[in-house]
């Protein structure tokens, strides 16, 4: 369950909005961030400090694809593959984050470091391919360029 | 053509306070404060302005509606889910020049009467999460946001709503469930928005760029603004442009600047000299247009003439290495792990159009395979709940239209010529 | 007025509605799969879609609003297009295993392919494939099969409001989930089953037994459960009942259930069924003849009645058994033994509750529809969760509290954790106090009506007791929305009846129901607690409410029973227990109740049967108290007999008989038999006999026919006049309160998933609700340091016991709960109790119990 301080973090979230149920989105990014992933436990969490039924929590957080229901790695790579990318050989670092790192779209590497998840256009097709590192843009990406940012991240 | 939505953006620190206010910055909304609203919604009207969301509705006419309704609150929401693949237009202004959109934000508030806005930004931009909350706190200091907004007594409350990775939540009526804490899936309409909107009140949707108009409608007045670019859809315009090109980028251009003109003149032309096979004009929504298809006016009215759509006008451009199928099938990928489940043309339709996609892709296509492209296609197209899955199957039909023989070709080699 | 054209018929509308339900009006079919007529409209399946002139596109009829001048044309070659190309789409993914699949046959997909599909697909990609799902007891999920209509999902959130189901993930992969993703762990109300179009949520109950086509006959009820008295059907096949559906639309439950009516109907054919009479000899009982057993029961009531007079006996009638069979017995009691010592075990709660109501407002004032709560602006329940008690009456009270109703609960009702506006939490047992000050509250403002000039009296020797304010949370709220409401109901559970100071709650709540105009609800756990007053199993009344000590009403009745009443009072419930440990009842006649596990007070109830010289039991089951009994008579219970029950609106309804396998014998025809032999035949042909001469006698039922009851209307009073109300006895006003400090306090807990001895032996819900479960609130867990699953001993000064424990988070207080459903193990049996002194409702409050961990 959430301590006293995330408590009043959603209290505040609440209001925000002129209906509490509205601060779900929120909280699970909250729960995400305590729990490393939407566990049951942390989606109980969330029910209860909005009074929301915990069935309407997981149907909502199912349905977003940036919630994570499994632990993940240390840091959280989003790849972009849309079209824009994808021409631009993004489904080649695809195969190099596979080859050099082990890391499988949805998995995560053995050392528990990266987890790889693959993203639908982020905004960044001027500039791609590209990716986030947890909450960090890297675009104009090539596999070297990738193996020089990972290594900043531990 | 010098620019006013992207002003001032290459200054490091362009999303401050202090140098947008330099620069000019709040002064409309000083002077928007000084009209009536109604004067205000005259002088949008004048504009011309057109939804830069993708679908192009007039905007003063939505507003018109939703001031027109006398349930109050009213909910101004700034649709900034910029979720469209090949959009990144938003984005500048969201982390450059948040200020802008602020400002843009309270005059429309003010015209609509409404006292509380919430940007719905989509989760993939974290970065700009920190700007806007950043640039709304600074707003809230100076009195550009709050219960007295430059002293005149006017109120407008702004926050920020982060979505979670769902391209749905763009369209306006599933932004408003997700901003309710639900799932992003569509409502029905009607009601519309502008009467039973968010939390049950009339609510406006605007797209960042709509919204970060006004700013430049009050300077320079309604009817100098209606004479930038296009006649029957008028302003400037960002344009995204990525793929095979020199410069890819945003670039602010009137509305109707040429296709070519966007890749030859303004983005540098084709990267490494290679030739132009395709370009998706609008985002991946919008049909393709071959290299033949280019000559055309980018504005809501002419593109659909052209074959196209002007969408979110992000420009993916193609040199010949490309490989249509495959595009055809990233696309459908895009469109099935986005369709939000809702109806059953979409869900299914989608899911059935990329394995079989898949499939012609792998060298495992099948006599009769585009005709049942076209078939499953035929029976989405203007019969799903909302436009998303219209836009898979007018994605797969421009695709036939244009490259058919790739896709022929594909069946009868069993394999990819382009690999 | 709307009018529109649908297929070149004129339609006028008198209210607006979709173009579907307009079409449906006009007898025109639209093929439909995501709308539910119980359900908001949804417009996901496209099935439905229309032509509309001057629209460009096809329009979803369900979500179509019909407006004036509308020219619809629901058939086209594109419409047949279209449709063929949805449902072509829907068999995609969806598995083609009819033959296998228990929905073959009233598969609305499988119809629709019928009539509108392609004859064959042109699918040639691999389906998606799901694990059919078996975690749970008594649901399975396939959702392979599932086509995201999600009527299950709306029915659960929306109508329901359990929200224990959701549709996970999103696009192609969504999928009706529960919570935990395994078993359902809600209220097993199986109302998202009777939506599911398709085999994607099924009943393991009947799994694989047969064929929607190979029901033999379908039997339209009442059922047997509750107070409600949901209207359901029967499906039986070879004299066995296959399953219980209720039929939407139909009865006051419109189609809705909830566990017990739904799952509950197994004990019918359970093994534990009485298969002959029994008779103690040598101390032994043993299988006796039916003509052995009633011939024996005859001479020692005879005898006894001979020797010590009729009051020496005494009977207990049934809120389980109909009308007809307790208006034989009340007559059987005063005629052939000559005795008005007849109550129930009503007496402890709903009974004691509704006479004093009555006396003080007058006869009917509980006669309210279950329909006008869900109009309610302000609706105050008070000792008792109509969600577990009553729940499809719970079902109202959510529909209101979304709707925008404030809802106020004095107490703990978790049935309404989600749905309460104003929680009130006054100190624990001193409730009546609270609903005292907040009378004196409202009376103040409101000043007294002068119409019950006694009523009146009372409300303000109250008001002169109380400043009408008080500290405690939700109080002046609670207040501010009564005197505001322009329509209030109020809800009165048995927690508050049970208590020796039990009058003063129900005074209160009589006074705010006279002030404020309310409509007032009486919680019932049972299905004919009603109709056991009606017909007379009380000591003091007659059937219709006539007082006995008036003669002109005796003096009617004597002359259609054809004999004298005995003239003196009967005894109550408690007394007539008590009257048997003196010696001064000697004989008990029990007809369906199981006094023993069912009052509290266990040791003295024992002591009180033990010191009987005849103890006759009549039930379905060998009951603790049967093993007690000299004679045991096996009964039929509900599907197996016809008759009517009453419910908690005084609706009357028919109870029709399904099957006919056991070898019980109907109640009304054991005790016939029993008074020919006694020298008092009554010569009864069947339930609808008994009715006619009820109709004829009863001042409440007058003209009453089964054809009428039939129709589903017969309301109370049917007919009939009323009572004027008579009153007796005021409350003491503040006569003390007490004070309540000890660490633990125990208490009942009513169960969703059970009630009485008939539950225990439904398969289903012993699955759902295994086994009894002390439940605790978690500030007592702390103090306790036990946790969720840990055996506890609890001693009371009456007996001890030991359980589970589970931690419940919607218990604030020092109450610990536990159900009294489990064989062996009731709560009541380790509770004393104190006699309210003017309903002569045994108390159990403030019962202090020990709890250690074993
Ligand atoms: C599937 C779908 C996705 C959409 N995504 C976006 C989006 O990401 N950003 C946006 O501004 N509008 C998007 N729209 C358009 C919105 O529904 C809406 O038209 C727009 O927010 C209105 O703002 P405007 O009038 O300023 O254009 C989308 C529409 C659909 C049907
Ligand atoms: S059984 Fe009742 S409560 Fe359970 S999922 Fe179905 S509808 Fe909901
Ligand atoms: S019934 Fe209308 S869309 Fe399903």
């Amino acid at each position: 369950m959430f301590n006293d301080t995330v408590v009043k973090e959603i209290d505040d979230i609440k209001s925000r909005y002129p209906d509490r149920k509205s601060a779900l989105l929120p909280s699970l990014y909250v729960a995400q961030r305590e729990f490393g992933w939407l566990s049951s436990e942390a989606m109980e969490s969330v029910a209860r400090a909005l009074n929301v039924p915990e069935s309407v929590v997981r149907g909502t957080a199912t349905f977003y694809a940036m919630f994570r229901h499994a632990p993940a790695g240390r840091h959280v790579i989003q790849l972009c593959t849309n079209v824009s990318c994808m021409i631009l050989g993004a489904e080649q670092l695809v195969d190099f984050l596979k080859s050099k790192y082990g890391l499988t779209p949805g998995g995560t590497t053995e050392d528990g470091r990266f987890s790889l998840v693959i993203m639908e256009c982020i905004g960044a097709c001027g500039t791609a391919p590209a990716m986030l590192v947890d909450t960090d843009f890297h675009d104009n990406l090539s596999e070297k360029r990738i193996e020089e940012i990972l290594e900043k991240y531990k | 053509m010098e620019t006013f939505l992207l002003k001032n953006i290459d200054s490091p620190t362009s999303a401050e306070i202090d140098e947008y206010v330099r620069a000019g910055g709040y002064r409309n909304l000083a002077k928007a404060l000084g009209m009536t609203p109604k004067e205000v919604l005259e002088e949008v009207k004048k504009s011309g302005l057109r939804g830069r969301g993708g679908a192009g509705f007039p905007t003063s006419m939505k507003w018109s509606f939703a001031i027109a309704d006398p349930k109050f609150p009213k909910y101004l929401l700034c649709n900034a889910d910029e979720g469209e693949p090949g959009t990144f237009k938003d984005r500048p202004i969201l982390e450059k020049n948040p200020h802008l959109l602020i400002e843009g934000m309270v005059i429309s508030g003010y015209t609509l009467g409404a006292e509380y806005g919430y940007i719905y930004l989509r989760g993939e931009y974290p970065g700009a999460r920190d700007i806007l909350d950043r640039a709304i706190a600074q707003a809230y200091e100076k009195d550009w946001l709050g219960d007295n907004i430059a002293g005149k007594g006017v109120t407008f409350h702004l926050a920020v709503h982060q979505g979670a990775g769902a391209y749905i939540c763009g369209e306006e009526t599933a932004l408003i469930e997700s901003i309710e804490g639900k799932k992003g899936q569509p409502r029905n309409k009607p009601p519309f928005p502008v009467n039973v909107g968010a939390w049950g009140m009339p609510t406006i949707v605007n797209n960042v760029e709509t919204l970060s108009n006004m700013p430049l409608i009050m300077e320079i007045g309604g009817e100098a603004y209606a004479r930038i670019g296009s006649a029957d859809c008028p302003g400037p315009k960002l344009f995204s442009v990525s793929g095979h090109v020199t410069r890819p980028g945003v670039y602010e251009l009137p509305m109707g600047t040429s296709l070519r003109d966007i890749i030859y003149t303004h983005a540098g032309g084709m990267k490494n000299g290679k030739k132009l096979k395709a370009v998706i004009p609008g985002g991946i929504s919008t049909p393709v247009l071959p290299e033949s298809g280019i000559d055309c006016a980018m504005d809501f009215v002419a593109m659909p003439k052209a074959g196209s759509m002007l969408g979110s006008g992000a420009v993916i451009v193609m040199d010949e290495s490309v490989c249509m199928v495959r595009v055809a099938h990233r696309a459908l990928k895009f469109f099935e792990h986005e369709s939000c489940g809702k109806c059953v043309p979409c869900r299914e339709g989608t899911d059935w159009l990329r394995k079989s996609l898949e499939r012609i892709e792998k060298g495992e296509g099948k006599e009769g395979d585009i005709e049942l492209l076209t078939d499953v296609s035929g029976i989405m197209s203007g019969r799903t709940f909302c436009p998303l899955g219209d836009g898979a199957a007018g994605v797969v039909l421009g695709m036939l239209k244009h490259f058919r023989h790739e896709f022929q070709e594909h069946i009868k080699e069993r394999k990819c010529t382009y690999s | 007025m709307i009018t529109l054209t649908i297929n070149d018929k004129e339609v006028s509308l008198d209210r607006p509605m979709s173009v579907l339900e307009a079409a449906r009006q006009a007898g025109i079919k639209i093929p439909t799969l995501c709308y539910h007529e119980a359900l908001k409209p949804y417009g996901g399946c496209r099935l439905c879609v229309v032509e509309v002139e001057r629209m460009p596109k096809l329009q979803t009829a369900c979500t179509l609003t019909a407006a004036d001048g509308m020219v619809v044309r629901t058939e086209s070659e594109m419409i047949a297009k279209v449709r063929r190309g949805i449902l072509e789409f829907l068999l995609i993914n969806h598995p083609l295993d009819c033959p296998y699949c228990d929905k073959a046959g009233e598969c609305e997909l499988q119809d629709l392919v019928n009539k509108y599909g392609a004859t064959a697909g042109r699918y040639r990609e691999e389906k998606r494939k799901v694990p059919e799902s078996h975690k749970d007891h008594i649901l399975t999920r396939n959702m392979e099969r599932c086509i995201v209509c999600t009527r299950c999902v709306r029915m659960c959130n929306d109508v329901q409001g359990a929200s224990a189901i959701a549709m996970m993930g999103r696009g192609g992969h969504t999928r009706m989930e529960p919570f935990s993703s395994a078993s359902f762990n809600c209220e097993y109300c199986g109302n998202c089953l009777s939506v599911c179009p398709v085999g994607a949520i099924l009943s393991r109950l009947y799994i694989h037994s047969f064929r929607p086509w190979q029901v033999d006959t379908e039997v339209e009820t009442v059922c047997s459960y509750c107070g409600v008295g949901c209207s359901m059907v029967v499906q039986v096949r070879d004299d066995l009942i296959k399953r219980v559906v209720p039929r939407m639309g139909l009865g006051l439950n419109r189609g809705l259930l909830c566990s017990r009516g739904r799952f509950g109907y197994e004990y019918i054919h359970s093994q534990d069924r009485l298969k002959t009479p029994l008779v103690r000899r040598n101390g032994k009982l043993e299988q006796a003849t039916w003509s052995e057993a009633l011939r024996h029961v005859a001479e020692r009531l005879t005898g006894i009645k001979k020797a010590d007079g009729g009051s020496a006996i005494a009977g207990i009638a049934s809120a389980r058994c109909t009308n007809e069979e307790n208006y034989v017995f009340q007559k059987f009691m005063r005629m052939a033994c000559g005795s008005n010592n007849i109550d129930s075990l009503s007496r402890a709660g709903f009974a004691a509750a509704q006479k004093y109501l009555e006396e003080l407002l007058g006869q009917g004032i509980t006669a309210n529809m279950i329909e006008g709560l869900k109009n309610s602006e302000v609706i105050l329940v008070a000792g008792g969760d109509p969600g577990t008690v009553n729940p499809v009456l719970g079902l109202a009270i959510r529909e209101a509290f979304r709707r925008g109703a404030k809802v106020a609960v004095v107490g703990h009702a978790r049935g309404l954790e989600r749905f309460t506006s104003i929680r009130l939490t006054p100190p624990l047992f001193r409730e009546e106090e609270f609903l005292e000050e907040l009378l004196a509250g409202v009376s103040r403002v409101r000043g007294l009506r002068g119409e019950k000039l006694d009523v009146d009296r009372g409300i303000r020797a109250i008001s002169d007791a109380y400043p009408g304010i008080s500290g405690l949370e939700g109080f002046d709220e609670l207040k501010h929305a009564l005197l505001d409401s322009p329509s209030t109901s109020i809800v009165l559970g048995s927690g508050l009846v049970q208590h020796s100071r039990g009058h003063r709650a129900i005074f209160a709540v009589a006074g705010l129901t006279y002030l404020l105009e309310a409509r007032l609800y009486l919680l019932a756990e049972r299905p004919n607690e009603q109709g056991l007053i009606d017909m007379g199993c009380v000591p003091e009344m007659l059937p219709g409410g006539r007082p006995l000590n008036n003669h002109d009403y005796t003096r009617k009745f004597e002359e259609a029973w054809g004999g004298p009443i005995p003239e003196e009072d009967g005894m109550t419930l408690m007394e007539i227990m008590e009257g048997a440990k003196e010696g001064r009842v000697r004989a008990l006649y029990i007809m369906g109740d199981n006094p023993l596990v069912n009052l509290p007070g266990g040791p003295l109830i024992e002591e009180a049967l033990k010191a009987l010289d005849f103890l006759v039991v009549q039930d379905m089951f060998l009951t603790e108290t049967g093993r007690m009994a000299d004679v045991v008579l096996p009964a039929v219970g509900w599907s197996e007999k016809s008759g009517t029950y009453t419910n908690i609106e005084r609706r009357i309804q028919l109870l029709r008989k399904a099957v006919g396998n056991s070898s019980g014998m109907e109640d009304w025809k054991i005790i016939n038999d029993v008074s020919g032999m006694m020298g008092y035949p009554m010569a009864y042909e069947d339930a609808e006999s008994i009715m006619d001469e009820i109709a004829r006698v009863s001042p409440l039922y007058r003209d009453l026919t089964y054809r009428e009851i039939g129709k589903g209307n017969s309301l109370w009073p049917y007919h009939g006049e009323p009572l004027r109300g008579e009153i007796h006895e005021l409350p003491a006003a503040v006569n003390g309160t007490g004070s309540y400090t000890a660490n633990f306090y125990l208490a009942p807990e009513k169960v969703l998933f059970h009630s009485g001895t008939t539950s225990r032996h439904s398969q289903a819900l012993m699955r759902i609700c295994p086994e009894p479960v002390l439940r605790i609130g978690p500030a007592a867990a702390d103090t306790l340091g036990v946790r969720e699953g840990d055996r506890v001993k609890v001693s009371t000064s009456s007996g001890s016991g030991e359980f589970p424990l589970s931690i419940d988070r919607t218990i604030s207080d020092n109450r610990v709960l536990l159900s009294n459903n489990f064989e062996g193990s009731g709560v009541l049996r380790l509770m004393s109790y104190r006699l309210d002194p003017v309903t002569r409702a045994p108390g159990i409050e403030g019962c202090e119990a020990t709890i250690t961990r074993l």
